[in-house]
């Protein structure tokens, strides 16, 4: 008698027991955070990331709060790219520093650039932040971690020659200390010499070190693209961020993303020349304005001008059209020293510009030295800008003229973790869309965007690597 | 008697001058095309923005046309105004007060490095074009590692920044340095015994050195000079451009080389005119301020650029004396025979 329903009390027990196991199983998959559990979960393809660390304008999701039909879905669930060691888990608020109020780009984009900010954490253990130092002021590093895969790191400007870059750089060191795989970190930078040649024997010497891939941004093109394909036939996997198209697929002698390299990491550049143009149509209404680019021909600056270009409204009048579709305008080669030249060379016919759109917010700051020089004043001005450094930004609060305004989009310092991740999914077997598309959105720019603490006026706002990293590396 | 008398002197002086004259042209022709194209880039504003850098490339022009006058070639400045201009960041840490440390600092180091220049060359005879690639390669490297000392794109002090862009009767202090330095040199080479001997060991070293003239030490002296004006460019270019960086003088390889040619001076040393060069220097700063105003595109840019340098090779310098020379001697030749034809027709 007594046997019948300790049986029973038994079943019931283990009944409990393994709804209760379920049920931890499902809290522990719905807190998300932990990439083991992350990596247990049956990826489901059909269910949208988009959804899943979309962060809102107004509030990002939180995903600690316990809520059910109101709350995110499971990220765990969704993810594919799990069985390739990555979460797309990644905090709202860092996604929407690096990124600002975006929309999610395609899916199998969205997800990299997740799993790429899921793996910058802003807690970083002393050691962490020696060695990434070490890694990032030194050619080549040991990580510590013992792993067998060397990482490349090849760069157009360098530590030393640009905030923007170094910056980027260090982005990319950190990304890859996270990677217990990666052993070595292999650094080359050009320092923007004008010479192809520089750029060129930096790929290879990359090449002959060994290394697995290499990430970096090929200030170049399509004048490197030999190297880049000797890379690739070397099977190296070469992924340029900030959308470094090594030529765009139009261009002679372009290589073409997923043939010639794995992948490029970026802005849709046409959407990005679009919003461009849509700042300048809205905030110029009828009047003259001007497109800045870099280095002549380049991939980025030519990507956006030529969208720029078709969606300006009828009463915007650009003063220097390029010369043909394959032509940049107002090149700048990005470098400080020659860009007040640039802005007296397109003042001096036209005191009277009212817009400027162009990739680089600190090249502005030292254009707007030829107002001060040719005595023309800085306002009714509105400036269309894809980074964000904060030097212009505090220069801009400083001026505090109301009918001087800007808008830009973000730093994208970040997209070098994105080349990293990108990387190391492909050499764990994980299919790497050829163009992993980095959503943008246009912000105005508030006396808020100036941080006069930043340890260096000139870091972009919406870079992910850690103060305390920045102090460092900007200590002189 | 007249077969070998030389040509008159007034023939002779223009000559002489003839080497110096196209770049005077030139502008005259820049002045035209740009009144024409773009006649804003002639306003007075415009004009006041493009004189310091101007200037500038004036400055570094005067210093490769010393090295020229002695035979020799300078590829060191891009290294030494880079070292320079970041030493305004550096040694000047962004205090008004320490202005005048950097400034000296600057300067000296410039001197240091064209002391090694000039031993190398004037001292142990090695190849100036091959030693000075050579400096001018360390030195980059050096501006390199020195730039790590101080964080990247930091501002020289605003002082510095704030003097250099001042006006002095409307133009920056810069264009009236580089003024003063060429009214300098165009007494030194007229009127000084030290400067006119420095122009005839350029011209003609072997004779030179067997009338007991010192022909090294005017070969160390040239490249020590010239890297001081090298210095003086870089920390005023520092001071324009505000935050520098490490490869502030990578445009300035070329075009100090291209001034001095177009400015008439011959490159196989001793003449070279001072007033030339500078306005050599402006024609080239002028025609790269058109070239931007027009909205010509950055290859078409370099195109044109290059084109004006052949150009100015063609008219200018050595090129038209031997012309002009040509024309004399076929003359002569012309003269002598119909001399001779006169005489032989009239039998004694």
């Amino acid at each position: 008698m007594g046997a019948l329903p300790l049986e029973e009390n038994m079943k019931r027990t283990t009944l409990i027991a393994v709804l209760a196991v379920m049920a931890l199983i499902a809290a522990a998959c719905s807190s998300g955070g932990d990439p083991t559990t992350t990596q247990a979960a049956a990826p489901d393809t059909t269910a949208a990331p988009v959804t899943t660390a979309a962060p809102a304008t107004t509030a990002a999701p939180d995903t600690t709060a316990p809520s059910d039909t109101t709350a995110p879905p499971d990220t765990t669930a969704a993810n594919p790219l799990a069985e390739f060691g990555e979460s797309i888990d990644a905090d709202p608020a860092l996604v929407e520093e690096a990124l600002g109020p975006v929309e999610p780009s395609d899916e199998a984009s969205w997800n990299i650039v997740l799993a790429s900010v899921a793996r910058a954490t802003q807690d970083l253990d002393q050691a962490t932040i020696d060695k990434a130092i070490e890694c990032w002021g030194n050619q080549e590093c040991d990580t510590g971690s013992g792993g067998e895969l060397v990482m490349g790191f090849a760069d157009g400007g360098g530590n030393d020659v640009n905030v923007w870059r170094s910056v980027s750089h260090m982005e990319a060191v950190l990304q890859a200390l996270t990677y217990p795989e990666i052993g070595t970190i292999i650094s080359t930078a050009a320092n923007f010499n004008a010479d192809p040649a520089v750029h060129a024997n930096d790929i290879r010497f990359l090449i002959q070190s060994g290394v697995d891939f290499i990430v970096g941004y090929p200030d170049m093109g399509v004048a490197i693209a030999d190297a880049i394909q000797e890379a690739t036939d070397a099977g190296i996997l070469y992924v340029p961020f900030s959308a470094g198209w090594v030529g765009l697929p139009d261009q002679e002698g372009a290589l073409i993303p997923g043939e010639g390299y794995l992948t490029v990491v970026g802005e849709d550049l046409c959407a990005l020349g679009e919003s461009f143009a849509r700042i300048l149509n809205e905030g110029v209404g009828d009047g003259k304005v001007a497109m800045l680019g870099g280095t002549p021909g380049n991939a980025l600056s030519l990507g956006w001008q030529r969208c720029t270009v078709t969606s300006l409204a009828e009463g915007v009048e650009l003063v220097n059209p390029p010369a043909n579709e394959s032509s940049t305008t107002g090149d700048t080669n990005w470098f400080n020293p020659i860009i007040p030249d640039v802005f007296r060379g397109l003042l001096t016919p036209n005191p009277d510009i009212r817009g400027y759109a162009y990739e680089y917010a600190d090249g502005i700051l030292a254009g707007l030295q030829a107002y001060t020089d040719l005595g023309i004043p800085v306002e009714n001005l509105t400036l269309a800008l894809r980074t964000d450094e904060q030097s212009l930004f505090c220069d801009w609060a400083d001026r505090n003229e109301p009918t001087y305004n800007i808008w830009f989009s973000a730093g994208g310092n970040f997209q070098s973790r994105t080349g990293v991740t990108a990387a190391m999914l492909a050499i764990n077997g994980a299919d790497v869309p050829p163009e992993i598309v980095v959503p943008h959105v246009m912000r105005q720019v508030t006396p808020e965007d100036c941080d006069p603490d930043r340890v260096n006026p000139v870091v972009s706002g919406t870079s992910l690597v850690p103060d305390e990293i920045l102090a460092l590396m900007f200590a002189g | 008697m007249t077969s070998t008398r030389a040509p008159s002197s007034a023939v002779t002086s223009f000559v002489v001058a003839s080497r110096y004259m196209p770049v005077f042209l030139a502008l005259v022709l820049l002045v035209i095309v740009a009144s024409i194209w773009a006649p804003t880039a002639l306003g007075s504003v415009a004009l006041s923005a493009v004189a310091p850098f101007g200037a500038l490339l004036g400055i570094t022009a005067l210093g490769q046309m010393l090295v020229i006058m002695t035979g020799g070639i300078d590829l060191s400045i891009p290294g030494t105004m880079s070292l320079t201009a970041a030493m305004m960041v550096g040694v000047g840490n962004q205090a008004d007060d320490r202005i005048g440390v950097a400034v000296l600092t600057a300067l000296g180091v410039g001197a240091l490095i064209g002391l090694v220049n000039g031993i190398l060359i004037g001292g142990l005879k090695l190849n100036a074009l091959i030693v000075t690639l050579a400096v001018g390669q360390v030195v980059i490297g050096l501006v390199n590692r020195y730039g790590r000392t101080f964080p990247v794109q930091s501002q020289v002090p605003a002082g510095w920044s704030g003097w250099v862009s001042a006006r002095i009767l409307g133009v920056s202090p810069i264009f009236w340095i580089g003024v003063a330095i060429t009214a300098l040199f165009i007494i030194a080479f007229r009127y000084t015994t030290i400067g006119r001997r420095f122009k005839i060991v350029g011209a003609n070293p072997v004779a030179s050195r067997v009338v007991g003239l010192r022909v090294n030490l005017n070969q160390v002296a040239a490249y020590v000079g010239a890297a001081v004006l090298y210095a003086v460019a870089g920390v005023a270019l520092a001071g324009l451009i505000r935050n520098p960086g490490v490869a502030a003088g990578t445009t300035y390889l070329l075009a100090p080389i291209a001034a001095v040619v177009v400015g008439g001076a011959s490159l196989t040393g001793g003449l070279a005119s001072p007033l030339s060069t500078f306005a050599a220097a402006f024609f080239l700063a002028g025609l790269n301020q058109m070239m931007r105003v027009i909205g010509l595109p950055t290859a078409l840019q370099f195109v044109v650029f290059g084109l004006v340098i052949v150009g100015g090779m063609l008219v200018s310098g050595d090129r038209i004396i031997k012309v002009v020379e040509r024309v004399f001697r076929e003359r002569k030749r012309t003269r002598l025979r119909d001399d001779d034809a006169t005489a032989k027709s009239f039998p004694a």
